[in-house]
């Protein structure tokens, strides 16, 4: 099967808070740009697809250099070809984002299936591989956990409210890609991460008009005035019990 | 602006959707509600005017049979603004749909202006550690965060049932299995979670005779669920449950920010992190940086004496 695996680097989601300012704009400080995790599940099932069907994967990402660092892990990973369609970094309407992977897509010459992660842990939007399957007219399965390829078809396990889905899907169709022990991404030998920053970055222009704006951007409160309860173990335990005992007293508990 | 509501109500039950309802009389403009149901429901009926696609196979959709269904639903003509409740339908052909009408789509949206011909949307970003609002001009499908809006009261008027023929095959040979771990966290009032820091599956295991004390439920965090020792289905945080419990006892979890935004609604947050810088600590309102493991021992003893 042919596969193009969508990925995108973002800033490192697990930042301590306060690392990373929102004031009207984004202040990246010291924070570093890293693959997000539903990017690593995305490519784990690439490569799982691309191997089981003795076929292969193209890797896809939108943005400016600093997406490369997404892109030579796919190559080190197997991707037969790196592809980045040039962009500002920054805020991207996902519309316009999907518009741009699909002419990459094209351009790559098409695929059985188009591999995104369920959201890239930037803009929590969570919607660019529903558009591109609305954009692409082709058929889509949400949140995957598992993929088994069955001829020319795949079997696809994929979570929905209270449990999994399992059935047969045909191809061309897009999936997202969700977490779980399954498609845990695996880690690239270092001969091939080696040879990956040797091999080239396809850069392709591409436009598409966005229609959605960044009017405002604005740090959120979450913080909470907490106390510690210290001392030895035992001495925590016992503070710690008689909290749990006073919350179960008071009503609480299911 | 044309605004239409869009939703299953049996995959988001009626609150949403009456908040989704709620919203577009706020805002005005010629309104419209499509709900898709697998019969004319007695809890549709209290719904008021709306479209109704019925189909039996909608008690459990495929992703193709939802899209296809919707599609009829809504005709050629899509509305200006669309917005449904956050959930399984959503998540299903919501961005899907607004990619075929060449609308943007937003989601976990917590406030809705319109200002002219154009949609101003206020949205969480960076799990949880900022907000932003984006303005969407062409158009813009929205799924909306639980909760956000004042439930409207149903208008007067009965639904008109829209005939949706057969709907495609999705998958073939398809079942659906429950995992019913996981199954209370919605209306648990004491849950705990686990992390990483456990360890082990064993590790996380021991948290189990905890939770029976406490009377809890299990929950965990993303890293607990990809190491396998927990069921997606207990998976907390931005891509997991938004839980809001009297009580929420995180162990062993560092309290990223995506981690954070499905517990924040809990009443009381107790941390336990032998990391004394770790952010979970910025969140909770009882800390003890202690080792789990030296730590459950004593604990154990304290509760049971
Ligand atoms: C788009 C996106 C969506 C995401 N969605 C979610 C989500 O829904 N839910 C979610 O949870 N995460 C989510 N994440 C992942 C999140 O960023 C973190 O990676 C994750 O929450 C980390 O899990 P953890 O705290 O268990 O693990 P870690 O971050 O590894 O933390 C383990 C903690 O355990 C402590 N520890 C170690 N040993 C012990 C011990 N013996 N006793 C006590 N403490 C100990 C350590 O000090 C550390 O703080 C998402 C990320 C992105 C980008
Ligand atoms: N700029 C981009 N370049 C490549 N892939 C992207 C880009 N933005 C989003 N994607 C893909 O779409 C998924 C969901 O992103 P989002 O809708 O932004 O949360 C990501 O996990 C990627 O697979």
């Amino acid at each position: 099967m042919r596969i193009i695996c969508f990925l995108k680097a973002i800033l490192d989601p697990e930042a301590p808070p306060g690392a990373i300012r929102f004031a009207g704009k984004v202040e990246s400080g010291e924070v570093a740009t890293v693959l997000g995790p539903f990017e690593g599940n995305a490519l784990e099932l690439s490569v799982q697809i691309a191997q089981a069907s003795a076929g292969g994967f193209v890797a896809v990402a939108m943005g400016d250099a600093a997406q490369d660092i997404a892109l030579r892990k796919a190559l080190a990973l197997g991707a037969e070809r790196a592809v980045r369609v040039d962009a500002p970094a920054g805020f991207q309407d996902p519309l316009a984002v999907a518009r741009r992977l699909k002419a990459a897509a094209e351009e790559a010459g098409g695929a059985d299936v188009y591999v995104f992660g369920r959201q890239a842990g930037d803009w929590d939007m969570g919607v660019t591989a529903g558009l591109f399957a609305g954009l692409m007219d082709l058929p889509f399965a949400p949140l995957v956990q598992h993929a088994e390829v069955v001829g020319a078809n795949l079997r696809l396990r994929r979570e929905i409210a209270g449990g999994y889905e399992e059935s047969l899907r045909v191809a061309p169709l897009v999936v997202s890609v969700t977490n779980g022990p399954l498609t845990l991404m695996r880690l690239p030998k270092v001969k091939d991460v080696m040879l990956a920053n040797r091999k080239p970055i396809d850069v392709l222009q591409a436009a598409a008009e966005p229609s959605l704006e960044i009017a405002e951007i604005a740090q959120a409160q979450v913080t909470r005035q907490g106390r510690m309860i210290t001392g030895d173990a035992a001495q925590q335990a016992a503070g710690l019990a008689a909290e749990l005992r006073r919350f179960l007293v008071a009503g609480g508990g299911n | 602006m044309r605004i239409a509501v869009l939703a299953h109500l049996q995959d988001v039950g009626e609150a949403p959707v009456r908040e989704a309802m709620g919203l577009m009389a706020q805002l005005g403009g010629e309104a419209q509600t499509l709900l898709l149901a697998p019969a004319a429901q007695p809890a549709v009926a209290a719904m008021g005017e709306v479209r109704l696609g019925v189909h039996a196979a909608l008690a459990d959709p495929d992703p193709e049979m939802a899209y296809a269904a919707a599609l009829r639903l809504l005709g050629d003509q899509a509305p200006g603004l669309l917005l449904m409740p956050e959930g399984p339908l959503f998540e299903m052909i919501g961005a899907r749909l607004a990619g075929h009408f060449g609308m943007s789509a937003v989601r976990d949206v917590d406030a809705v202006e319109l200002a002219g011909e154009a949609v101003v949307l206020r949205k969480g970003a960076y799990g949880g550690k900022a907000y932003v609002r984006v303005r969407a001009t062409g158009g813009v499908v929205a799924a909306l965060r639980a909760g956000a809006f004042p439930a409207a009261e149903p208008p007067a008027g009965s639904a008109a049932e829209v005939q949706l023929g057969e709907l495609p095959e999705g998958g073939q040979e398809r079942k659906t299995v429950r995992d019913t771990a996981g199954d209370d966290l919605g209306r648990a009032k004491v849950i705990v979670s686990g992390g990483r820091g456990l360890g082990s599956a064993e590790g996380y295991e021991s948290l189990r005779p905890f939770a029976r004390m406490l009377g809890a439920s299990l929950g965990a965090s993303r890293a607990a669920v990809d190491e396998g020792w927990a069921s997606p289905a207990q998976q907390v945080g931005i891509t997991g449950r938004k839980v809001a419990p009297e009580l929420y006892l995180a162990i062993g979890i560092s309290g990223a920010s995506q981690h954070l935004s499905g517990m924040s609604g809990s009443r009381l947050v107790i941390a336990v992190n032998r990391d004394e810088h770790a952010p979970i600590f910025e969140a909770a309102d009882i800390g003890v940086v202690a080792d789990w493991y030296q730590l459950w021992p004593h604990l154990q003893k304290a509760l049971e004496g």
